[in-house]
């Protein structure tokens, strides 16, 4: 998002999902779109059945690879390396959108020189890939007509994910592909509601609609908004930040809404020691999760299903969710306990319903400014930006500018894994979500048919180093990091390449977040997830 | 011949709903078409096919079977007195061969206690309801043959009624009709049916898919290239209103309380048919494809396909509905070429 945002001036899928059925080209990078965004997954697949083209770069054999007319195996965080030497060779072969450089972007001469360091040679160095194929993905991305960039959270998770995706922003603008439909650079997000909460401000450093906590101008319309006299205008925390402070002791208590850091979050021992280190720790979630479970107050919340409101998704829709059942026990909507919290320490807040507080979000966020709550019970939501109540709100962005007005090329070096494999820990570990469960699995494993589906934590193995460490299909293995140890089972398959295995965050049984490595991205602050050096072992 | 007024449906409507928890085609907010319980103000005749067949009414989605309160155990076999109108033929053949599965050697309480309790009143088919209907081609439509309490014919400012039971005939004794003559009536139902049928054209791929089955000519690799495109949902399942497939689980809330609860289970699941040594016997998704469809068109059991020609009964839903386009037309298609 910071990444997009520095580029673009706007973070966010720029296009939208009806936009797949028009596309003549995917790349495909860093998201395992079948298993994870099925729904937009399967519209990759039909228009490469009736004739679009797949460029897929991932390491890992996914399901799409099946559909690919070409891809590209990278080793584990090379992708700046992958996508510059792609540029190196569009302007090698002058297949650049010379006008769209020109009248649409600024700094090119920047990314020129930068990229003229990653001839193919140097890349297939670097990232495995040979020259041939990295030039065949070249051409095959710069002359189709609508090419779509697709990515996720194999981009991101990277202490390099800023970098990532300003790279890919960089190969957009170079080549057109943007600012018309079945175009653009399109992130796909994880969760329902990650690009709504992202939306109102749930960041350190904004309100709602990206309006920066530091501008003194906003900092009085909140003001104003709210009867308050003094909103705090610094940054706040990021997660990572709040877990080592609350290490060190400089933080003393923590409010955790529906998230489940002691599994999601890299490095488990380090969070246990940060929580453990709390006066005070609340969970409010709809299941007493691991992190629940140590807190000091639960506030039990309502499911989607028992509460009304709207969520925003991964093409920027804002979309209604009606209350289909009662909430069990104590739970209440999350608004609702918020409300009573705050008026309880001091400042009430008095909001009869979520239409009470979209009216607010209307009021202070000029890109929801026009997406009402009468407006969305009309239809199926309305994508932002939607300036007023007559804008039809927007399927895709920057048509004739970026939203800071000129883009801007931010060409980035390769910096490779912080933690690379080496004589002892000597397998790269990556890691990510199954099709079958949802995260930390509070929701999905309580869910009998997916929990029938995919009982337990697999860790994928290539079958030639299972050979070599003898290890047979469906055995129990211990893995290592430099943080810890689990017990999981191999899953022999080719679909992780050699040197590589992967498993997922789902099972409390086997959490891979022990042996996760907690370095992450300067300014994103988002972990390396994608890689860290571990190493394979048979159970005796 | 019984007639009723359309005019005075909404009447005949309210006098039912008196004693019956009343399920009717209702127009969502957004515009869909569900059935869902009786209300004037969303109730519409212009529903088309609706996206679930009512297959749910006796086969909840979810449903407890038994709970253990305090070590005591206590079934539960839910059922309230029910009246369905407006369904479609091909859904009341999806309910006939459901009905038969679910009570032919074994009776299932729980379904068999909600089907008893509900009665069905079917609004035949003038012609298709969108494209993928081909009910002509598994005999399941446009006009069901039985099963139905009443099946109304819309012949313009009225419904002609034809009475399928007693049941349906009590039904009729506290509304407003109007008499017909009998041999009048015939030949107008009679008519519609023929225009119908004309209308819903026969898909010839269907009876050629299911001769190459039998014949074991059928190539195997239309299974590999659809296994590899289907992204396992089970929609296809959830929405067929002859899968009754369903899994059991139990849930203990505290020790010596809980439930068993049964919830839809899909063939196409990996889990469906892995065994408890980790073999599975429907290893691929092509494999578990193939089982599913071999089910309809080729195994299928004589007397649950209750007159009609298989195990599908040509609602289409599975070809609307499956966002890689693996539905039983899109099969059988790939089979006959």
């Amino acid at each position: 998002m910071v990444g997009l945002a520095a580029t673009f001036g706007s973070g966010a899928m720029t296009n939208s999902i009806n936009d797949f059925d028009g596309a003549d080209l995917f790349l495909v990078i860093g998201s395992n779109t079948t298993s994870q965004h099925p729904l937009i997954g399967s519209r990759i697949i039909n228009a490469v059945k009736r004739g679009a083209k797949l460029l897929l770069i991932d390491p890992r054999e996914i399901q799409l690879a099946e559909f690919a007319d070409l891809h590209l195996r990278h080793d584990i965080g090379t992708d700046v390396a992958v996508l510059n030497g792609i540029m190196n060779v569009i302007i090698e072969e002058g297949l650049d959108d010379k006008e769209f450089v020109e009248t649409r972007t600024e700094g090119f001469d920047q990314l020129k020189a930068l990229v003229s360091k990653y001839p193919p040679r140097v890349v297939e160095k670097i990232s495995g890939i040979n020259s041939r194929d990295l030039k065949n993905a070249a051409r095959m991305y710069a002359k189709a007509d609508k090419a779509m960039l697709v990515y996720a959270m194999g981009i991101t998770q990277h202490t390099t994910g800023v970098d990532n995706v300003k790279t890919c922003a960089n190969l957009a603008m170079l080549t057109g592909h943007l600012g018309r439909p079945s175009t653009g650079v399109n992130p796909l997000r994880g969760q329902n509601n990650v690009q709504g909460a992202c939306d109102m401000g749930a960041l350190p450093n904004v309100y709602s609609g990206y309006q920066p906590v530091t501008d003194l101008t906003v900092k009085k319309k909140f003001e104003d908004a709210w009867g308050v006299a003094a909103l705090n205008d610094k940054v706040g925390l990021t997660i990572i930040d709040m877990m080592i402070a609350a290490q060190k002791g400089e933080l003393k208590a923590l409010y955790v809404m529906g998230e489940n850091p002691l599994m999601s979050d890299p490095d488990t021992s380090h969070i246990e020691h940060a929580l453990s280190n709390l006066d005070f720790l609340v969970v409010q979630d709809i299941f007493l999760s691991e992190t629940a479970a140590k807190a000091d107050v639960v506030l039990p919340a309502a499911s989607f299903a028992e509460k009304e409101g709207t969520y925003t998704n991964t093409e920027r829709r804002v979309q209604i969710s009606g209350k289909a059942i009662s909430s069990p026990g104590l739970a209440r909507p999350d608004w609702q306990i918020i409300c009573e919290l705050s008026t309880l320490a001091g400042y009430p807040m008095n909001y009869k319903s979520p239409v009470d507080i979209m009216k607010e979000i209307n009021a202070v966020t000029p890109s929801y400014a026009g997406i009402t709550y009468e407006r969305l019970e009309r239809g199926y939501g309305l994508q932002w930006p939607c300036i007023n109540e007559d804008h039809p709100g927007t399927p895709y962005l920057h048509k004739d500018k970026f939203s800071k007005g000129k883009g801007t090329f931010i060409p980035c070096e390769f910096k490779p894994v912080v933690e690379m494999p080496d004589e002892e820990y000597d397998f790269m570990l990556t890691t990510g979500r199954i099709y079958y469960h949802f995260h930390t699995g509070t929701m999905t494993r309580r869910t009998s048919i997916l929990e029938r589906e995919a009982p337990a934590a697999l860790v994928e193995i290539n079958p030639e180093d299972a050979k070599k460490l003898g290890i047979k299909n469906n055995e129990t293995v211990e893995l290592t990091s430099r943080r810890g140890t689990i017990k999981l089972k191999a899953e022999i398959t080719k679909r992780v390449p050699q040197n590589v295995v992967f498993s997922t965050f789902h099972f409390h049984e086997s959490p891979v977040n022990m042996l996760t490595s907690p370095a992450y991205d300067p300014i994103a602050k988002i972990p390396e997830y994608k890689g860290c050096a571990v190493k394979v072992r048979r159970c005796a | 011949m019984k007639t009723l007024a359309k005019k005075d449906l909404i009447k005949a409507m309210n006098i039912w709903a008196q004693k019956h928890d009343v399920l009717s085609p209702t127009k969502t907010a957004p515009g869909d078409c569900i059935f869902d319980t009786f209300r004037e103000k969303t109730f519409t005749l212009d529903y088309k096919k609706p996206p679930l067949s009512p297959k749910a009414v006796f086969f909840p989605h979810s449903e407890v079977t038994f709970k253990v309160e305090k070590n005591k155990y206590k079934e539960i076999v839910a059922a309230k007195k029910m009246l369905i109108f407006g369904l479609r033929a091909c859904d009341m053949m999806g309910i006939l061969q459901a009905s038969s599965f679910m009570s032919r050697d074994r009776k299932d309480v729980y379904y068999n206690a909600k089907r008893n309790a509900a009665t069905t009143i079917v609004m035949a088919c003038p012609g298709p309801q969108n494209e993928t209907c081909f009910c002509t081609t598994t005999r399941s439509g446009p006009v069901a043959q039985k099963g139905f309490d009443l099946q109304f014919y819309d012949v313009g400012d009225a419904f002609l009624i034809e009475i399928g039971t007693p049941r349906g005939e009590e039904l009729l004794s506290a509304i407003p009709l109007a008499d017909v003559d009998d041999s009048q009536a015939r030949r107008q139902i009679e008519e519609f049916k023929q225009k119908a049928i004309r209308s819903i054209p026969e898909v010839k791929s269907f009876i050629k898919a299911m001769n190459k089955l039998k014949d074991g000519k059928a190539d195997e690799k239309i299974w590999d290239s659809f296994g590899q495109k289907c992204i396992t949902c089970g929609g296809c399942a959830f929405v067929c209103p002859t899968c009754t497939c369903f899994n059991v689980y139990d849930h203990q809330s505290s020790p010596g309380n809980g439930l068993r609860a049964r919830t839809w289970d899909a063939c196409l699941y990996g889990g469906f048919t892995r065994e408890a040594s980790g073999h599975n016997p429907r290893a691929s998704q092509a494999l578990r494809l193939k089982r599913r469809h071999e089910h309809k068109l080729l195994h299928f059991n004589e007397i649950d396909i209750q007159g009609s020609l298989c195990g599908c009964v040509g609602c289409g839903r599975c070809s609307d509905y499956c966002p890689v386009h693996i539905g039983t037309l899109e099969v059988v298609k790939a089979i006959a070429e």
